[in-house]
């Protein structure tokens, strides 16, 4: 073993990926030799650089979001068939034959249940139109038990009772259904979490949000709160957010960072300079220090210039 | 490594439920993957968006081709097999485009890096040291920008997702001689890259 073997092989190393008789030999080496010593702490220390990366990981919210786009993509996905396929598959030909009269009764005596069942529903709702997929919401179910967010459509009013924190929620599903609770709920915090997350209606997101803001101390709801400041195209609704996320400000720092983009980046000027207001308690966070610099040296708006100066001189010095 | 066999006997009973359409049994298999196929993807394209529409590709295919699994290889590998090359037609798209480093503008029109503006999870009450990993940061994500997408996607599979070379060779459709060669080029740039900065 000589020397260039061994810087040819140090990375490998570094990364365990090297056999065990290689991997004592190298280290052997590496007591004999200063040159390859240096080299080795060298490979350590640009692994351990590497290391400072910050690393993106999914948040529960956006992985759920993601799954959901997923199968309702799938619903409308076929499996591709293989070119076994399309060949002739005796078996299978045979198990078709030996079930399919078996098979056309099952689905003959289905059909005649769910015709009978049918005719029986809508004579009991005879004043309610047709038989469209979904139906608007006509009366007031209260379900049982959580809605499942796949079935859920859409969102269509959310009011909540001025003399207490009931809240009632009107949404569209394959069975449209309205469901009351009040907000400490778990089946009312998952529409709203999904009313302000999904619904085309800014007003209702807007009016989702009003209500999440009321128990940002969940961690659920505050992500969804960052994710409304962040991605929802209503700046009313981005404003809200901000309100209810003040309080954290200090001590969640994805929070923080969430309020640091937005003064940075958002198009409204309104929401930076809320953003701005609520980073007010904030002395001592060197990101912060750094934004409010750049905004006092470089931003067109006068106020956010002036504002972030004035922050700026109540803030102590960061070294 | 019971673990492992008991996740793979599971897989493959899922695997063929799945194969005779049951959607129950996919999305119980996308459920076990799925988490780090998205943090793979989000890392690789700096980009949550950019990462969703790579995810949702990825399991469509999968399920779409499923049929034609063999298992020849573990789940997990043909899934990886998926996502990276998606991933690696994104990257390559993106330096077609010239668009190396996933900036975004602010309202003066400047350029800022998107990973600058991640959120570090580690809680610290050491200003200064989060300031120079900030900076850190910036220079490892302009170095990494100057490997091949190849490069890119071997140095990240071992480096932050801890993959086997011989595992990543599998994935990539190489041997894992050629995945050895390439973790050491990538290795080589990084580091002179990062000694050019200083």
């Amino acid at each position: 073993m000589n020397c260039e073997w061994v810087k040819a092989n140090i990375t490998l190393y570094s990364y365990d990926e090297l056999t065990d008789d290689a991997r004592i030999e190298l280290e052997q080496h590496v007591q004999r030799c200063d040159d390859c010593a240096t080299e080795l702490k060298s490979v350590q220390e640009f692994r351990g650089q590497m290391s400072a990366l910050p690393r993106l990981e999914p948040s529960p919210s956006f992985l759920a979001a993601s799954r959901m786009r997923l199968q309702e993509a799938l619903e409308t996905t076929e499996q591709e068939r293989g070119w076994r396929r399309l060949f002739f598959d005796p078996t299978a030909w045979l198990r078709q034959m030996k079930f399919s009269p078996a098979l056309a009764t099952v689905l003959l005596m289905l059909g005649f249940a769910g015709g009978g069942l049918t005719a029986y529903q809508m004579g009991r709702n005879s004043g309610t139109s047709g038989a469209g997929v979904i139906r608007p919401i006509s009366g007031n179910v209260t379900p049982a038990t959580a809605p499942d967010a796949m079935s859920i459509a859409g969102i269509r009013t959310i009011t909540q009772d001025p003399n207490s924190n009931k809240v009632e929620i009107k949404f569209d599903s394959l069975q449209p259904q309205t469901v009351e609770g009040n907000l400490n709920d778990a089946r009312i915090q998952q529409l709203l979490l999904y009313a302000a997350r999904n619904n085309t209606n800014s007003g209702l997101r807007q009016d989702s949000i009003d209500l999440l803001t009321q128990r940002p101390d969940d961690a659920a709801i505050r992500e969804a709160l960052v994710s409304a400041l962040r991605y929802d195209t209503n700046p009313g609704v981005r404003i809200k957010s901000l309100e209810a996320l003040g309080p954290y400000v200090k001590n969640d720092v994805t929070v923080r960072d969430a309020m640091i983009e937005a003064v940075l980046h958002d198009s409204n000027p309104g929401v930076r300079a809320e953003a701005l207001h609520e980073l007010q308690p904030v002395k001592a966070d060197t990101s912060v220090h750094m934004a409010l610099q750049y905004l006092a040296d470089k931003d067109k708006d006068t106020f956010i210039r002036r504002q972030s100066r004035n922050m700026l001189n109540t803030m102590p010095e960061i070294d | 490594m019971l673990g492992q066999r008991q996740g793979r006997i599971d897989d493959t009973a899922l695997i063929r439920q799945a194969q005779q359409g049951d959607r129950a049994a996919f999305e119980e298999l996308v459920r076990q993957y799925d988490q780090a196929v998205l943090r793979l993807a989000m890392n690789l394209t700096g980009s949550p968006d950019d990462a969703q529409d790579i995810y949702q590709d990825a399991f469509l295919k999968a399920y779409r081709s499923l049929g034609n699994f063999r298992f020849e290889c573990s789940f997990y590998t043909w899934i990886y097999r998926i996502v990276t090359n998606l991933c690696l037609d994104h990257l390559r798209k993106r330096q077609v485009r010239k668009e190396d480093a996933p900036v975004t503008t602010d309202s003066d029109g400047e350029e800022f890096n998107v990973l600058d503006q991640v959120a570090d999870a580690r809680p610290t009450h050491h200003p200064e040291r989060d300031l120079l990993r900030r900076e850190l940061g910036t220079k490892i994500g302009a170095a990494l920008e100057k490997l091949t997408v190849r490069e890119r996607m071997v140095f990240e599979l071992k480096h932050y997702q801890g993959l086997k070379l011989r595992t990543i060779g599998e994935i990539l459709n190489t041997t894992e001689e050629t995945a050895k060669n390439t973790l050491f080029r990538a290795t080589q740039k990084l580091r002179q890259a990062l000694a050019e900065m200083r």
